[in-house]
């Protein structure tokens, strides 16, 4: 019995799927999409536990999610099992791929940080030198960007600056700054940084994913039909065309394995995820859409962890005044934004400041009641600054097939090799040092102070792995997020970044899967595609 | 927790066989009010039983648990928490090398205790605990990566078990409760979606 034929198959839900969904569907494009994981309902999934209703008090199974710093007792289901898909590398160069598998995506669960990237970022080659050009300007992504943070309800303070790109922003009130977010402020400008506040989605009813707004629309056009537990195991070929004609999976639960049909492919299951499907399909050993040979390189994320932390002498032992404590500033990348700053690394860091919190007990070499006085000393006292580093795009680093070991479903997993350079440990040291010389400026005392940062991938920003540019030889997409080789494949996750920027990266995901999914759209109207 | 279904409406149309059954349904007691029957808490009624650790290291580990975090501020310590019981079961679950850093850490306490004092960790007054045990305690700006060095890696992995397994203990919460103050550590719990069952 010959099945239904889409015009396009759209691979993962999350928010460059849903995206491509919303767009392509209210274009009158017929759409499959595929997930590998269930529907989930937030309301009621989730219940309020004390934590020794758990089975292990809240210290999580020993063992389980290695990978998933971010994983504890309470939240240990979201994730996937790394036992049930599995990726490797050296012990020595860990990885931390920090997956989810439910219809929708990480975009159930995300941080909402909404930033925009800038030129600073897109044309480093021609801003400061270093690097390669994106083949796309802000300006190219701005429309884009500022439909997105419409759908997002995106709130921000507007800066005037270009390389923090002001957006389309809800009116937000932050309130007052307290007196010692005004003081750091004071410092940081002083220097010349500018000083900010973070921008966020705020989406709706308390959720702003793909499964709230963008999956709803494209379901209402009538046009796309989302089937759960559908995990590829690779996109198909015609043999004489050399173009992509579907895919196959298999059934989560029954292990069934199945083909579709569809004109059209377009990925979107986060980048190494996409990057894994096309390595496991097309030709033996290459994959598919690989003539440069750069499918799986380039695999980069920002670097979290370094941290400061002082304590404001006037806010100790709960004596704070009111309006003392609270509130955050932002540190949009100060570094490197002339040429010739003549810096031991190369692009730059965010850096996040925040008032009214707490020590931790190894700040002390104390224990018993010793150490519980100086934490309520403490408590409610300290500042703490943080950074988003910025890691280079690196041809050494990258993923590649393990033949050696399959997931549950008997698909070949991802090996990777991503390791950090001087270029990071210089930032971190540099973030470390001028954290700390800022809080000490301000007047506080410093309780901590580290330079260490997380592996690769812990940020959970982990881009890069399918390249875009304008020479097929140095890229595997063009600047629509299509491939180069195979016409009819478009991969519009992360994947396609030339270099991750400090900043979060999910708003330009989005801005590039909307504007890849409207060129498409096009292409088919006229038969190109 | 499913509530316990309510006895389904009878059908408008009854089958003739069915008849007698309604007859007794009609004279069966009042349906009890909806509600989870096994609300009980294993923590409230069992005690737990230590099998991992030796004895003289669960000596020690209690010893551990009453100087790194006693009872403070109205607070229940980590032993009045069962933390070295709990920890007897969370460690004896963990990988090799957890179990490894716990066993030999304990059996260092209980070395340098010999060694300085003639007598067990356990045994040890606080002054003669504490010039064993400050010498193990190291900062840690870091938290994410434990320090090389056995002692100090022991002593900071247990110093933050102890506390964490003792805030999140139910007699902390009764304790906070029982004092007027809002229970700390209850978040949403995310249940399992849709596993696969194997085997």
């Amino acid at each position: 019995m010959a099945k239904q034929e889409f015009d396009v198959l759209i691979v993962g839900s999350g928010l460059s799927g849903g995206i491509a969904a919303q767009v392509l569907t209210q274009k009158g494009i017929s759409c499959l999409m595929l997930d590998a994981g269930p529907e989930v309902n937030l309301a009621t999934n989730r219940t309020t536990k004390n934590p020794w209703e758990l089975p292990y008090r809240g210290l999580n199974k020993p063992g389980r999610l290695p990978h998933v710093v971010q994983a504890n007792e309470f939240n240990a289901n979201q994730w996937v099992d790394e036992k049930e898909v599995p990726y490797t590398h050296d012990p020595a160069s860990p990885y931390n791929w920090v997956r989810v598998r439910f219809v929708g995506g990480r975009s159930l669960f995300w941080g909402r940080q909404s930033f925009r990237m800038s030129d600073w970022e897109f044309k480093s080659a021609d801003k400061e030198g270093v690097g390669e050009n994106w083949p796309v300007s802000h300006a190219d992504l701005d429309p884009f960007y500022s439909r997105v943070e419409g759908i997002f309800r995106v709130s921000g303070r507007k800066e005037g600056k270009p390389h923090f790109p002001d957006g389309n922003f809800l009116d937000a009130d932050y309130g007052p700054d307290s007196a010692t977010v005004k003081k750091i402020t004071e410092v940081a400008q002083a220097r010349g940084i500018l000083v900010s506040k973070i921008r966020a989605s705020n989406g709706r009813n308390g959720q702003a994913s793909s499964v709230n707004l963008l999956l709803p629309d494209a379901v209402a056009t009538g046009k796309l039909q989302i089937v759960p537990n559908a995990i590829v195991r690779e996109i198909t070929v015609d043999k004489k065309t050399g173009l992509a004609n579907g895919a196959n999976f298999v059934d989560r639960h029954s292990r069934q394995e199945l083909h579709v049909k569809a004109r059209v492919v377009v990925m979107a299951a986060g980048s190494l995820e996409s990057t894994r499907i096309m390595l496991n399909s097309g030709t033996p050993g290459a994959g598919l859409a690989n003539s440069s040979g750069l499918l799986g390189r380039y695999v980069m994320d920002q670097f979290y962890g370094v941290q400061v932390v002082a304590s404001v002498p006037e806010a100790r032992g709960g004596k704070a005044a009111e309006g003392m404590m609270g509130g955050t500033a932002l540190l949009p990348r100060f570094q490197n934004l002339k040429k010739g700053e003549n810096r031991k690394f190369s692009k730059g860091y965010g850096m996040l400041i925040a008032s009214g919190g707490a020590a931790l007990p190894g700040f002390f070499t104390e224990y018993g009641e010793a150490l519980q006085q100086k934490l309520d000393l403490h408590s409610g006292a300290c500042m703490t600054a943080s950074i988003y580093g910025e890691r280079l795009a690196r041809y050494e680093n990258h993923v590649r097939i393990n033949k050696d070991v399959k997931d549950a479903w008997g698909i070949p997993v991802l090996h990777a090799e991503v390791k950090d350079s001087p270029n990071e440990y210089n930032m971190a040291k540099d973030a470390a040092d001028t954290a700390e010389d800022m809080l000490k400026a301000a007047g506080w005392d410093i309780l901590s102070k580290t330079d260490k940062f997380h592996p690769p991938g812990y940020s959970i920003h982990e881009v890069g792995s399918c390249r875009m540019g304008d020479d097929p030889k140095k890229s595997v997409l063009n600047k629509w997020n299509q491939s180069h080789d195979v016409k009819n494949l478009f991969v519009v996750d992360g994947g396609c970044f030339v270099s991750c920027g400090w900043q979060n990266s999910s708003l330009t995901i989005m801005a590039l899967a909307m504007r890849a999914s409207e060129y498409l759209a096009e292409q088919m109207r006229v038969g190109a595609v | 927790m499913q509530a316990i279904a309510a006895t389904p409406a009878v059908p408008a149309l009854v089958a003739p066989a069915l008849v007698a059954e309604q007859t007794l349904q009609a004279q069966a007691p009042p349906a009890r009010p909806a509600g989870p029957l096994a609300a009980g808490k294993r923590d409230a009624v069992g005690e737990p039983v230590p099998h991992f650790f030796t004895a003289s290291q669960l000596a020690a580990l209690h010893r551990l648990c009453e100087l790194l975090m006693p009872p403070m501020g109205g607070n229940p310590g980590a032993v009045e928490a069962g933390v070295p019981e709990f920890l007897d079961f969370h460690v004896g679950q963990s990988p090799t090398d957890r179990q490894q850093m716990y066993k030999g850490g304990l059996d260092l306490l209980n070395a340098r205790a010999t060694k300085q004092f003639g007598k067990a960790f356990a045994a040890l007054d606080a002054k003669q605990a504490d010039s064993v045990i400050r010498p193990l305690l190291v900062l840690v700006p870091w938290q994410f990566e434990l320090p090389k060095e056995p002692g100090a890696r022991f002593m900071t992995a247990a110093h933050d078990d102890i506390r964490v397994a003792t805030r999140n203990s139910r007699e902390w919460t009764q304790a906070a409760i029982a004092a007027g103050r809002r229970p700390v550590g209850a978040q949403l719990y995310f249940a399992p979606v849709d596993p696969i069952y194997r085997g």
